[in-house]
């Protein structure tokens, strides 16, 4: 019975200690999901080229350009004007639901200034509306 | 089934009907279109999930209080449905996630964590059927059914705790919830819909393991009588007896 409680014991405290390190661990370059524009910038020269990485933010409206293999186009961190940018060159169809003002989470790397992603994911918000209607506040 | 034990499915198939009727004329959604109705079978299928692992989490701890033998049923049969409805929402959510997305999965916080809350109560189904001694797999189950309900607010937290691709709770948030009203009329239907439908399986459920585990008991007391004359040693030739 009491080497059954110290296992118990042991068990409890090495599940503690990993909850712990998941939730508080400076573990983030692993477990954010995506950056933001204004983090991926500022953190650039961490990337070495090549090195793959996840940009989340919206579709700058009046930004998207078609070429001849995918887009250009800009994303920022919000809505609001003055927000960090990124200019992203992707190739590949867009994602079905693509469009200006929406929100994608980008993978892909950093070549100079510009983020070459070659997978979009459209992230749709929380807000439900018929069509005709006044859309919600984005965000 | 006696009359009145067939009100629960007759209720459980009008409420099916009257909330797949509501998906169908609820309206379009601005940005998703005619995608958005997947939310009227997978956000169900989630709610249930969680619902039936509260369940277990109640029963589990009234076995621990009481140990009444019908509560470890209602435990088990519980944890059965919740894995069945997680793998369902996982499954509907895979299926909304392509076209809407892209992707059929990512590596998202709360794809995550509810894959991680489908294997740990597969792991309790499979805990259950490792212990022969029915108060050992009751006892341990029921640590295992409280322990493992940890998981469920992180589950529904993540889109909040973490950045993911998924998207925040609509309707369980503070204010007006984000939807048009039609639309949140069709979802509540569908809501009750599936959760009646899941007390309908519930109750069949606990009533076979109930059944079983009399036929258990019978057949164990049947065998103690029969045994003792019946079995004798072997007698074999050449040992002189």
């Amino acid at each position: 019975m009491s080497r059954y409680r110290l296992l118990f014991v042991a068990g409890l405290g090495v599940a503690a200690v990993l909850l712990g390190l998941l939730f508080f661990g400076n573990l983030n370059r692993n477990l954010v999901y995506y950056l933001t524009p204004a983090e991926a910038v500022a953190q650039r020269a961490d990337f070495g080229a090549g090195q793959r990485l996840q940009i989340g933010g919206y579709v700058e409206p009046g930004s998207v350009v078609r070429t001849a293999d995918g887009l250009r186009f800009i994303v920022a961190a919000g809505i609001a004007p003055g927000s960090a940018t990124v200019a992203v060159r992707h190739t590949g169809a867009p994602a079905q639901l693509f469009r200006a003002g929406i929100g994608v989470v980008l993978e892909g790397s950093w070549r100079g200034d510009v983020f070459v992603s070659d997978t979009m994911l459209v992230k749709h918000d929380a807000n439900y509306r018929a069509p005709g209607k006044q859309a919600g506040p984005a965000g | 089934m006696t009359p009145s034990d067939a009100r629960l499915p007759i209720l459980a198939g009008v409420a099916v009907i009257a909330g797949q009727a509501a998906a169908l004329f609820a309206p379009p959604d601005q940005v998703q279109g005619e995608l958005v109705r997947l939310m009227y079978v997978h956000v169900p299928a989630a709610w249930v999930a969680y619902l039936s692992f509260a369940i277990t989490l109640g029963a589990s701890g009234s076995w621990l209080w009481r140990r009444g033998p019908g509560a470890d049923r209602v435990a088990a049969a519980s944890a059965e449905l919740g894995v069945f409805f997680t793998g369902l929402a996982i499954t509907l959510g895979s299926i909304w996630g392509k076209p809407t997305w892209g992707v059929w999965w990512t590596w998202d916080p709360r794809l995550v964590t509810t894959a991680l809350m489908f294997f740990v109560y597969l792991g309790y189904l499979a805990l259950r059927r490792a212990i022969v001694d029915p108060v050992a797999r009751a006892r341990r189950c029921a640590v295992f059914g409280v322990a493992a309900f940890a998981q469920v607010p992180v589950v529904h937290m993540s889109v909040l705790w973490w950045r993911t691709l998924h998207q925040p709770p609509t309707i369980l948030r503070p204010g007006d919830p984000t939807i048009d009203h039609a639309m949140l009329a069709a979802l509540l239907i569908n809501l009750v819909a599936f959760t009646l439908v899941f007390a309908v399986l519930l109750r069949a459920r606990v009533r076979l393991a109930a059944a079983e585990d009399a036929l258990e008991a019978a057949a164990d007391a049947r065998g103690r009588e029969l045994a003792g004359d019946a079995v004798s040693a072997p007698k074999l030739a050449g040992f002189g007896v």
